[in-house]
């Protein structure tokens, strides 16, 4: 077998079980599985979370693991920095491992933030006389300089993460493991951790990332494995790997019927005013289905949103609709979207019969995808793209 | 650096799932095989997280306490002053001719190490569970790391020990150089129970009701409160005839078994029990000035070097699942 160099990741056919009890094992049930483990050896039940993954990385390389909850990204980490162990196959990793699988993992509450920066960093594998020298850097990045000599469990969530993160972002391992522990992070510490992330690299370092963020995987990763239900269902170049995530997870969130409202949605469809892909800065045509038990006069919005139920904008019209089903058509102007996938957010509201019940709840009924030009290069320190497209003209004199 | 000769990640790949088997063959299952000379030398490497974690317990204990650290001092003075007020009128096993209050609390000091180390130890896996899911170095940092502390506190607690000397205006003989001897053969042993303890106890929590059960039993049958001289040196064993002191033409002829065999029963207790001859010899070398009896002090050693390997390999034995099912 020949050695990997330092800061490479060789996992072959790694798998994983964790056991799945249905019940705390009493006494009473670990007789009867002893029982039975005599004729069949099978001690307890369990489940596989990682079911033979295969993958690879070059030192100074950065690869990320994305896949929904519990599709075992953390346990792959993990099995990677020794923390735990494969239950079978084989994994190679050389040389010094720094494992941010939680900022607050290590930190006691009890002691100042100082005395938890010399704990955390031993524990993380730095040397006494490492973090003396840099103990001023440290605090200067955390940005604790008043709060240090505090204990920590008067410190926010926030700031303990800032803690952590400070602590393992002067590591310098060659393999560092990245494990969505920045999510509690200001928008500006966050980007200021993005930022040391991206100096990590640059000095070598290779990088294992775990992110629900998808931007910031885009932008840190050069390659992406997608796992899903214990298998990795899709590696290689970030950008496609991440498409195909996308498109998955939200063909499983697709059109979702509520049964709420007075008003129920049957049909959905969204295009360009060509009848082509949806491009940035196109006319784009929705035409919604709907069934309304009597006529209605209302107001009809419609919002497009990334994600979260904040709308980057809304239309509107106001008129008398049929009873039974009609259909709606929108044509909405030059629409401002940058590349990327959003969702479209139809509501009703108004004065008719259905006492109380609104006319069309503000929900989700169907995604899109926006074909646009890509800013392969953003702004130092930017991290996630923005999400309004605006086409320019330029001149240099 | 060469980079691995592969594709991995430059083209898009999907995984056919429906080639995944539901199992791993047989020749990929990971057995975790340990190299003693090797997690001994990673260990040695990581002492830094030994110390670090200890001063961390350490300095916690008594963080937001007004009196802070003054505690470590404090409370074993006052389990001094309950000892003197409830042993200065009891004057059970013989004592050596010494004030019995200084004599049960040289072993209360050794005992309360061990109990704590113990309880501490045994303990150090579950309650550093957060630690352990998330950092990776040898774990046994952790049951070794609380030895430290414990032993820390049990420096700390032999202050009063000086206060006693002074009160029955005596000195410690010079022969109290043999102690740290001592202490050693209990912190050895300690640790062999403390890593067991702790390992097991992540499987099986019922151990944290049992132990404290046991704990309270050990004080008794170990020479805490009474002198290790009364586990007989001389027992005899497997039947004859006893015959009686008698005077057989003009000579007095003690009283002796004819047949079977005569045991050494310390030393049968002392390799079970190495605290027994490590209390006695406390007492003998820092009380009495004795020398030490280098045999209960073998036999001692050669017990809690024997319990320190069991509890070490039962350790890494389990080690593999500590993570899993902390």
């Amino acid at each position: 077998m020949p050695t990997l160099p330092d800061g490479a990741i060789q996992i072959e056919h790694v798998w994983k079980k964790f056991r799945a009890d249905k019940t705390v094992p009493k006494f009473y049930d670990q007789m009867k599985r002893f029982g039975k483990s005599i004729g069949t050896g099978a001690r307890h039940d369990f489940r596989w979370v990682l079911k033979d993954i295969n993958l690879e990385v070059d030192p100074g390389g950065t690869l990320a693991l994305i896949g929904i909850n519990g599709s075992g990204k953390t346990t792959l980490l993990k099995i990677i920095s020794q923390i735990t162990y494969q239950s079978a196959g084989r994994c190679d990793v050389q040389g010094r491992i720094g494992a941010l699988l939680s900022v607050t993992s290590g930190i006691h509450p009890e002691l100042t933030g100082k005395e938890n920066i010399y704990l955390y960093g031993a524990v993380m594998g730095m040397g006494r006389q490492t973090i003396r020298d840099r103990y001023d850097e440290m605090v200067e990045f955390a940005g604790l300089a008043d709060a240090v000599d505090r204990q920590v469990k008067f410190y926010s969530l926030g700031m303990q993460m800032r803690l952590g993160f400070t602590i393992a972002a002067f590591l310098e391992p060659d393999v560092l493991l990245v494990d969505e522990v920045l999510a509690v992070g200001d928008a500006n510490f966050q980007q200021k951790c993005l930022k040391r992330i991206g100096e990590i690299v640059k000095q070598g370092t290779t990088l294992l990332y775990v992110s629900h963020d998808l931007a910031s995987v885009e932008a840190t990763c050069e390659t992406a494995v997608w796992l899903a239900d214990s298998v990795a269902v899709a590696s290689g170049p970030t950008r496609e790997v991440v498409g195909l995530y996308r498109a998955a997870v939200e063909q499983n969130a697709a059109l979702t019927t509520s049964t709420e409202g007075v008003v129920e949605v049957l049909k959905v469809e969204i295009e360009a005013a060509d009848g082509g892909q949806v491009r940035s800065e196109a006319d784009l045509v929705v035409r919604l289905s709907l069934n309304s038990p009597e006529p209605l006069q209302a107001n009809f919005f419609l919002g497009v949103s990334q994600g979260t139920a904040f709308p980057m904008f809304i239309v509107r019209f106001d008129g008398n609709f049929p009873a039974g089903d009609f259909e709606v058509t929108c044509r909405m102007h030059h629409v401002p979207l940058s590349k990327g996938r959003y969702s479209l957010w139809p509501a009703m509201s108004g004065h008719a019969g259905g006492k109380g019940k609104p006319l069309l709840p503000w929900q989700p009924v169907m995604s899109f995808d926006v074909m646009g030009p890509d800013f392969i290069r953003l702004p130092e320190g930017v991290m996630v793209m923005s999400n309004v497209y605006v086409g320019s003209d330029w001149e240099v004199n | 650096m060469a980079a691995i000769a592969s594709s991995f990640g430059r083209t898009l790949v999907e995984t056919d799932v429906s080639s995944i088997p539901a199992e791993p063959s047989q020749d990929l299952i990971y057995r975790h095989r340990v190299r003693h000379f090797e997690s001994a030398r990673a260990l040695w490497s990581h002492r830094d997280i030994i110390y670090t974690l200890a001063e961390r317990d350490f300095r916690a204990q008594y963080k937001q306490a007004t009196l802070g650290i003054l505690w470590a001092l404090l409370s074993p003075v006052a389990t001094l002053l309950i000892m003197i007020v409830v042993f200065s009128h009891v004057k059970s096993f013989g004592t050596e001719g010494l004030p019995y209050a200084l004599f049960a609390f040289v072993g209360i000091l050794c005992w309360s190490f061990f109990s704590s180390a113990l309880g501490n130890g045994g303990q150090s896996l579950l309650s550093n569970k957060a630690l352990m899911a998330k950092t990776q170095f040898p774990r046994e940092c952790f049951p070794l790391e609380t030895m430290c502390v414990n032993a820390l506190n049990t420096v700390l607690s032999w202050v009063p020990l000086a206060i006693l000397f002074v009160i029955f205006g005596r000195a410690p003989a010079i022969t109290t150089v043999w102690v740290p001897m001592y202490m050693l053969i209990e912190v050895v042993f300690a640790a062999g129970i403390a890593m067991a303890i702790a390992s097991i106890i992540i499987q099986m929590r019922d151990l944290m009701q049992v132990l404290p059960i046991i704990t309270s039993l050990g004080l008794f049958i170990t020479p805490v409160i009474w002198p290790f001289s009364r586990i007989p040196s001389n027992f005899h064993f497997g039947g004859g005839i006893y015959v009686h002191h008698a005077v057989v033409f003009g000579k007095y002829v003690p009283s002796h078994w004819v047949g079977g065999f005569n045991i050494n029963l310390q030393m049968v207790y002392g390799f079970f029990n190495p605290l027994g001859p490590v209390i006695d010899g406390a007492r003998r070398t820092m009380l009495l000035g004795f020398a030490p009896q280098w045999n209960l002090a073998g036999i001692a050693a050669l017990g809690a070097l024997v319990y320190l390997t069991i509890g070490y390999r039962i350790f890494k034995r389990l080690e593999v699942n500590f993570a899993d099912i902390a």
